[in-house]
């Protein structure tokens, strides 16, 4: 798809997490972060998961992070997402990580502890996501 | 029955699995009283007996209460003592009904659910489709996300895939000589044939997955007291525990919190057992993928992380080898009935324990574990039974 369509959500209304996806759409990527205990997290809850308070903000991320897992998925859940593709769990370097695809690489050359960069794809749905892709490509 | 722990005083007295396939031709409602009335059968027991309920209620119609245990009791024609909603399958259900029955809140629960009429021939079951926004977005899948702990595991420890493979033949093999289950007369299955099939999300393939079909279990508990006045031997909780790690499906599992999941939860299943996983007779594990397997074994301590492709090989998990797996053929061969695949398990676990098992019947079970959930799910649970 080119863009969102008239369908398409407006994310940035979703209740707690409205604010992530303005974001995304922004080309901006973003994260909870406790303005009493300082944690980062995600993804997104209503209070802090380490001192529980509800006193935090989204703060914007360097978008750097590493490889935690992937997976190369061959077989979609549904047929509007094109296979193989490779998901993976990324940490980021501020301390805290999410599901995402690695891009802009080989499924084969994806690796743990791989250094990875933000870069905004548009998935399936025409929506902004916060993908992935490889400092140095190997090829 | 054995000592004095409240556990100690219930018993499952009846169990029952229904029909197995791809697709059935009833519905969920039907599929899973179908089974409930067959346990309290064998029971030698009626719906009159019954006083607590842990099912979910699959509609269509129905009340406000989620999953809606409540709603049988107008199917069942009388009010219920104690009905559970948070969990009603498996063992987090069994024991629910064992401790509400050991506390006198009910005397006779029965413990159901399948599903039918719902897999639509070659599509993924919706329940492996998890649908929170952070994890829809990408295409992830409940097979995916385990895979997320396996990669880190192959990436540490670099199992031999034929090892890994052989796994799967093997419970694969047991379904294979199972007439009950979906998979039977499909094998036999070798390593090389769990390599060749086609890759589902790394480092999974088709053989290594469990199945998505239909079909429905229960079981009934009820006092050890009134256990003896019925006609099926009965069998012992000798011991349980659920560990509850994260939201399902929320947030990618990962492999440092979760290979080990469940560990507590058996140290203190086995403490009230007052046992150890080398007195267990049969395994009966929650076999969503073959890398769970491993995992639950070294979560349980019979070896050490890493080294559970090795082991298994070595101990052997057949019905002659040392640790006798899956014995109807699992989740992989047998059936995965959506809310009453972990139920499967337990009344697998009984069968043994009665002697009644069938092709997969390992002689002289004494002591029988069952288990539930996983890594990628961020829960896990145990139960190990024992005869009455």
């Amino acid at each position: 798809m080119d863009g969102p369509t008239d369908e398409v959500e407006d994310r940035s209304l979703r209740p707690l997490t409205g604010e992530f996806w303005a974001a995304v759409d922004r080309g901006e990527l973003v994260r909870p972060v406790c303005g009493d205990c300082g944690r980062n997290f995600f993804v997104p809850q209503f209070a802090c998961p380490q001192c529980q308070s509800t006193n935090w903000i989204y703060v914007p991320s360097s978008g750097r992070g590493r490889v935690y897992s992937h997976t190369t998925v061959h077989r979609p859940p549904t047929p509007a997402f094109d296979a193989p593709y490779v998901l993976a769990d990324v940490d980021i370097d501020e301390g805290w990580h999410l599901l995402t695809w690695i891009v802009d690489c080989e499924p084969d050359h994806v690796a743990i502890d791989m250094a990875v960069t933000v870069r905004f794809v548009t998935g399936p749905d025409g929506h902004r996501l916060p993908a992935f892709t490889p400092d140095v490509v190997a090829r | 029955m054995k000592g004095s722990h409240p556990l100690h005083r219930v018993a499952i007295v009846g169990v029952a699995a229904t029909e197995m396939a791809r697709q059935l031709d009833t519905t969920s409602a039907e599929i899973s009283l179908r089974a409930a009335l067959a346990a309290l059968g064998d029971a030698g027991l009626t719906s009159a007996d019954v006083d607590g309920v842990a099912a979910r209620w699959p509609g269509p119609g129905g009340t406000v209460f989620q999953p809606g245990s409540a709603d049988w009791a107008e199917v069942f024609g009388r009010p219920l003592r104690w009905v559970c909603d948070t969990y009603p399958q498996g063992v987090p259900g069994a024991l629910d009904a064992a401790a509400a029955i050991a506390a006198g809140l009910c005397e006779t629960a029965v413990v159901f659910g399948g599903q039918a009429g719902v897999m639509g021939g070659a599509t993924v079951a919706d329940y492996t489709r998890p649908d929170n926004e952070f994890i829809a977005c990408w295409g992830s899948l409940t097979a995916a996300q385990f895979a997320l702990v396996a990669q880190v595991y192959r990436h540490r420890f670099t199992p031999d895939p034929e090892k890994m493979a052989a796994i799967a033949a093997a419970i694969r093999n047991a379904g294979h000589a199972n007439p009950a289950a979906v998979m039977t007369g499909r094998g036999p299955f070798t390593a090389a044939d769990v390599l060749a099939s086609p890759m589902v999300a790394e480092p999974f393939r088709l053989l290594d997955l469990c199945l998505a079909t239909e079909g429905a279990a229960a079981i009934v508990l009820t006092t050890a007291e009134l256990a003896r006045d019925l006609p099926q031997p009965p069998v012992a909780i000798l011991g349980g525990g659920s560990e509850w790690h994260r939201q399902q499906y929320v947030n990618p599992p990962r492999y440092d919190e979760v290979w080990g999941l469940g560990a507590d939860a058996a140290r203190r299943a086995f403490e009230l057992a007052e046992l150890s996983p080398q007195d267990v007779n049969v395994f009966e594990l929650y076999d969503i993928n073959t890398y769970e397997v491993v995992r639950q074994f070294e979560m349980l301590g019979l070896c050490g992380e890493g080294e559970g492709a090795d082991y298994l090989a070595d101990a052997g998990i057949g019905i002659d080898g040392r640790h006798p797996l899956n014995t109807d053929g699992g989740l992989l061969s047998y059936s995965h009935i959506g809310w009453g695949g972990p139920t499967l398990k337990i009344v697998e676990a009984a069968r043994q324990l009665r002697g009644t098992a069938g092709p997969g019947q390992v002689p002289d079970t004494e002591i029988a574990l069952v288990t539930g959930a996983g890594s990628g799910a961020q829960y896990h649970n145990v139960m190990i039974l024992g005869r009455g």
